[in-house]
């Protein structure tokens, strides 16, 4: 192949020429050529090889660190939250209303809302409030206008509710006998066109629109009076209006953002949620000076009684020194609207799932309620321990702030509440007068920290023993001869009337004439004669300044005491050892105060005021007090009326579970 | 053909290399700059543009909080370190510019502050007006654990982590709880499903891969890099705290379940009993940490934490564990004069050594633990016999906890810890116990010599 070289003439071909010369050179040493070929593809095959090798090995130790470190920060309980369905989407709820004798049900869109057959039992109007943009339901009540004043809580109730809401009615069982013509305008004005009509045992049903459309209205008349009207089964569509059209347009403040909140979940608590001036949900009372509980944590117990909840809160959170940051809510029972509530005033709410029944299960919510507060506020010598169904007085925080420090100093106090039983309208008199006593009285008082950690809490009493706590903390094995501290004129209002231990009668009876306090800011008044023997010192200067009431008169007559203002009048009345209250129970019985079980005494002598005068009475000869007796007079003996003990042995169960 | 085929095949072969070559190059580079940015930036250090931001977002943070009243103080454990060199020259120092950005423009990915909770509202202005600074944020939550021991307690979970981006730099602010025990309390950082788990590198996190359980530091308000912040009054004991912080909780659940089997005995004499121990507990607490000496919870009152978080009222005592490195002359001397007598002294420091003291009705046992290569043991000396017993156990490391409102130690590994002392049945509770012959780990250890019974066997 010489002969292709020189071949000049070809000049492009030089290169070429070249290369092929080079080829050819190898292509000579061929055994060569195949080894370098060889070589170098096995060379290619092995670097190619390691590259895929090193990324795979990166890529696997990036993604085992990535793979770490979520690990490590995961949250070992995946909380899958399940994602909620908007029902926004939806225009059009389908809604199913059923009325008869023994049963009645609302359907929203195929989820029942509302199901009643028991026997005995959701007698009335069942009214059901829907947000009539989300279809949620807001508001659920049973009015038993069978029986009277309950159409007025109806009425009231609808005039709350904001307009635009979807109403829902049913009758179940009788809801016409007290229903008034006020309740049938309000809702015809609704737009029921049976309502003013509606008799006796009647089915109704009905859905409408407050200050709007009706959906739909079905009645079935009863036929005689010995027998029910037709079941009646109401089935309608509403159409869901646009979410910012159910809604008021309040500035965008934060207070702004939790109402809000509230008004477009529940219904029934009037001005909060109105769209124009509502009520405020922040109070900012007056702080107060000096204040030695600014820094307890106040407890509320709660139970399912949201509006009860949402009174008391208010009340609370005005009453001057209040710290809102130290209040949590401690909900009985896993309910939504409680706390809702709470969540309105920005305060915190736990909720404690019931593990036992009735009376155990309040002992054991009490329980977890006061060691959960010491947990959370581990810095605190007490806790202030609140019922959702209590008036809190304007200068509740004043008053315990002015006595607490004896709670911390006198071992001999057991508590310092805010409530004396005794303290009716026409009882108690002087806004800045203490007294200590032997019974506690609950609602509404102050726990120190050492006594619950040391002595209550591991002893207290298990689920199985259905105890109530508070009966058992009055218990002497408990108490050990200590006291608590109240003052005259009470500190709280009980205002429950449907609770687990409350009925109608019984509370009208013994809690609604109390006295409350309402001026702020009472300057108490020697406060450090409360200490154990100051006391006894007061105790002996009060009753050596006392005029003796003329025995021979009848004690339960007005008269017994004379018609003058600001004097303190001293009675004798039997009581043969410590335990005997025999005629201290019927002259509680006749001054129409407390007369279920014994409250208010501090060794055998009971302090209250009679027509504007101090009044004492002292049991002799048990009471220590008795050598103060003058010789020439007889203790006053009054016999408990023989006959009537089955009548009074009831209301002193009630007593019993009285809080 | 066969030759221009085989001319192609390698043609291509290269060209493949080439690019595999190259995009290995980048691969690596990329993963690089991804796991070392701390060593990048580090490099990068000189450029004046990355430290100051570190600086520039401190000082925004600083100013945000303090805008909204909120007191924070410092426990990034990196620039107390440094702080910690020069602490002498920063408290002397007066509030004159700082020549040099010292401190807060040291490399780091993360600013690490501590909120007391109490101290502030949980306002949601804050983050209002964090956003509008140019803040991302990240707020982890979760259960409150002082509401873990409580039957069926579900309360408002409690935020335990804030993390605030800015730039290339991010504040990680740590919520301190104050618990039962007086002691301050920090959550671990868990990422609930939902959360960017990019947000920033979790991982380097200084606080929040355990829980923590600290004292509550006294603070000092100081000027550093011309920002006043408040540290620690003593960076390096912090720092030196930061190190063993890790909390146990309680296994409030087990400790349920335990009762649902064996109900608690709530007759006097048990309430009284846990009484006293723990008031003698609490003593004991107080004597031997103003001695400055590390104690745990051992054999029963470790059981009874464990098993049923309370103590077993029919235990007797309340028995600790010290390692024997930190013995002191002085403890006998101290506990006698926290009225504790001495009951007994078994053994000596060399070997063995176990103290007694006497409280009101319950006795105090002190182990001492010495430890081996591959295991930690404590003896047992009887008196009457001079026999000696030793105790095995795995080796452990010391977390914290809280027991009857008192933050204590106890073996992190607490299983192996029990299960060495009880056995594998030591959820069944026992009335009787001997020492001698009932734990799992007990060996026979030989008799004392008799000519050293006086020493080693003492009892008053």
């Amino acid at each position: 192949m010489e002969e292709w070289k020189p071949n000049p003439a070809v000049k492009p071909h030089k290169k070429r020429s070249w290369y092929l010369a080079w080829k050819y050179k190898l292509m000579n040493q061929r055994a060569l050529r195949k080894l370098c070929q060889t070589g170098a593809v096995l060379f290619l095959l092995v670097t190619v090889i390691v590259n895929i090798k090193l990324i795979l090995d990166t890529r696997r130790a990036a993604y085992e660190e990535e793979e770490e470190s979520a690990q490590d920060y995961d949250d070992e309980m995946l909380n899958v939250e399940a994602p909620r369905h908007p029902i926004n989407n939806k225009k059009v709820l389908d809604v199913e209303v059923y009325s008869s004798r023994s049963k009645v049900y609302v359907a929203v869109d195929g989820t029942t809302v509302l199901e009643d057959e028991a026997r005995e039992q959701g007698r009335g109007i069942h009214v059901i409030v829907l947000n009539q943009a989300t279809g949620h339901v807001m508001a659920k009540r049973v009015f038993d206008t069978y029986s009277p004043h309950e159409d007025e809580a109806m009425v009231l109730f609808l005039n709350m509710i904001a307009r635009g809401r979807i109403l829902i009615f049913t009758i179940k069982d009788e809801g016409s006998f007290h229903l008034k013509e006020t309740a049938k305008n309000v809702l015809k004005s609704l737009g029921s066109q049976v309502a003013p009509f509606l008799s006796w045992r009647d089915m109704w049903t009905f859905v409408g629109k407050k200050g709007g459309e009706v959906y739909g209205e079905k009645h079935a008349k009863s036929p005689a009076l010995s027998t029910w009207g037709d079941p009646v089964l109401l089935k309608t569509e509403v159409h869901l209006t646009s979410v910012e059209d159910a809604e008021c347009h309040w500035p965008d403040t934060e207070l702004n953002r939790r109402r809000k909140r509230f008004c477009s979940k529940v219904e029934g608590y009037g001005s909060v949620c109105s769209c124009k001036d509502p009520t405020p949900i922040e109070f900012n009372p007056d702080p107060l000076k000096d204040n030695k509980v600014f820094d307890v944590p106040v407890a509320v117990i709660a139970g399912n009684r949201p509006n009860y909840l949402y009174r008391m809160l208010r009340s609370l959170l005005s009453a001057q020194g209040v710290n809102p940051q130290m209040v949590t809510v401690f909900i009985d029972g896993y309910y939504e609207e409680p706390m809702d509530v709470v969540e309105l005033f920005g305060l915190s709410g736990i909720q404690h799932t019931p593990i036992s029944i009735k009376n155990a299960r309040v002992s054991q919510h009490y329980k977890a309620s006061l060691t959960a507060t010491f947990n959370l506020f581990p810095d605190a010598k007490f806790a202030v321990v609140l019922e959702e169904d209590l008036d809190i007085s304007v200068d509740f925080f004043s008053f315990l702030s002015q006595s607490i420090h004896l709670l911390e100093e006198d071992e001999s106090l057991y508590c310092i509440s805010a409530w004396n039983d005794q303290g009716y309208e026409h009882t108690a008199e002087d806004p800045s007068l203490l007294y200590r006593v032997e019974t506690m009285p609950g609602l509404g008082w102050v726990l120190r920290k050492s006594l619950y950690k040391d002595e209550l809490e591991p002893k207290w009493p298990t689920p199985e023993k259905l105890w109530d706590w508070d009966m058992w903390m009055r218990m002497p094995e408990q108490r050990k001869g200590r006291e608590c501290i109240i003052p005259d004129i009470s500190r709280s209002y009980h205002f429950g009337i449907v609770g687990l231990n409350m009925n109608g009668y019984f509370h009208e009876a013994y809690f609604k004439k109390h006295k409350f306090n309402t001026v702020p800011n009472v300057q108490l008044k020697n406060v450090e004669s409360l200490r154990k023997d100051a006391y006894e010192t007061e105790i002996h200067r009060l009753l050596g300044e006392a005029e003796v009431l003329d025995h021979s008169k009848n004690p339960c007559e007005d008269s017994f005491v004379p018609d003058t203002e600001g004097r303190v009048y001293v009675m004798f009345i039997r009581m043969e050892q410590e335990a005997d209250f025999t005629t201290w129970t019927q002259l509680a019985k006749c001054l129409h105060i407390w007369d279920l079980d014994v409250r208010g005494n501090h060794k055998g002598l009971w302090r209250l005021f009679r027509k504007k005068n101090h009044f004492l009475v002292v049991g002799v000869p048990a009471s220590p007090y008795s050598s103060k007796k003058p010789s020439s007079v007889t203790p006053i003996y009054m016999e408990p009326p023989a006959k009537e003990e089955g009548a009074v042995a009831v209301p002193a169960v009630a007593a019993a579970e009285q809080t | 053909m066969q030759k221009i085929n085989r001319n192609v095949v390698l043609a291509l072969l290269s060209l493949t290399s080439l690019v595999f070559l190259l995009f290995q190059l980048c691969y690596y580079k990329l993963y690089l700059s991804q796991k070392n940015g701390a060593a990048f930036s580090k490099v990068r250090g000189g450029q004046p543009g990355q430290d100051s931001t570190r600086w520039h977002v401190v000082r925004k943070f600083l100013g945000l909080l303090s805008s909204h009243n909120i007191p924070v103080y410092l426990i990034d454990p990196l620039i107390l370190g440094l702080v910690d060199k020069d602490l002498e020259q920063i408290r002397s120092s007066s509030d004159g510019p700082s020549p040099e950005c010292k401190y807060f423009c040291a490399p780091r990915d993360f600013t690490t502050f501590a909120l007391l909770d109490k101290t502030w509202k949980h306002e949601v202005g804050l983050f209002r007006t964090a956003e509008k600074m140019g803040f991302q944020w990240l707020k982890i939550i979760n259960k409150d654990p002082r509401l873990d021991g409580m039957d069926d307690l579900s309360g408002m979970e409690i935020p335990l982590h804030y993390i605030f981006k800015l730039a290339s730099h991010a504040i990680h602010l740590v919520v301190f709880y104050e618990r039962s025990g007086n002691y301050l309390w920090h959550g671990a950082l868990r990422l609930k499903q939902h959360m960017d788990r990019k947000f920033v590198p979790f991982r380097r996190l200084h606080f929040g891969r355990y829980p923590g359980a600290y004292e509550k530091p006294e603070l000092l308000l100081v000027s550093i890099d011309d920002l006043k912040v408040q540290i620690p009054k003593n960076p390096s004991s912090f720092l030196e705290e930061m190190s063993h912080s890790r909390f146990l909780e309680c296994r409030y659940r087990e400790a349920r379940a335990f009762f649902q089997l064996y109900p608690d005995d709530a007759s006097p004499d048990s309430v009284e009993f846990r009484k006293k121990a723990k008031s003698l507990l609490h003593l004991a607490a107080l004597t031997l940490n103003n001695l400055g000496v590390k104690f745990w919870l051992s054999s029963g009152t470790c059981l009874g934490w464990y098993r049923q978080c309370n103590v077993i009222p029919h235990s007797k005592d309340v028995d600790l564990g010290i390692f024997i490195r930190d013995y002191k002359a002085d403890i006998i001397p101290a506990f006698q004069k926290a009225g504790l007598p001495l009951k007994h002294k078994f053994g000596k420091v060399e070997d063995s050594l176990e103290l007694s003291f006497q409280g009101d009705d319950v006795k105090l046992d002190i182990f001492f633990f010495y430890e081996e290569d591959d295991h930690i043991w404590n003896g047992g000396t009887q008196a009457k016999s001079g026999k000696k017993f030793k105790y095995l156990f795995p080796k452990f490391t010391l977390c914290w906890t809280e027991f009857v409102e008192l933050k204590v130690h106890v073996p992190c590994e607490t299983l192996q810890y029990v299960e060495a002392n009880y056995g594998p049945e030591w959820k069944v509770p026992l009335k009787t116990w001997d020492w001698k012959s009932s734990p799992s780990n007990v060996q026979d250890n030989g008799v004392w010599p008799v000519d050293e019974w006086d020493d080693v066997i003492q009892i008053y």
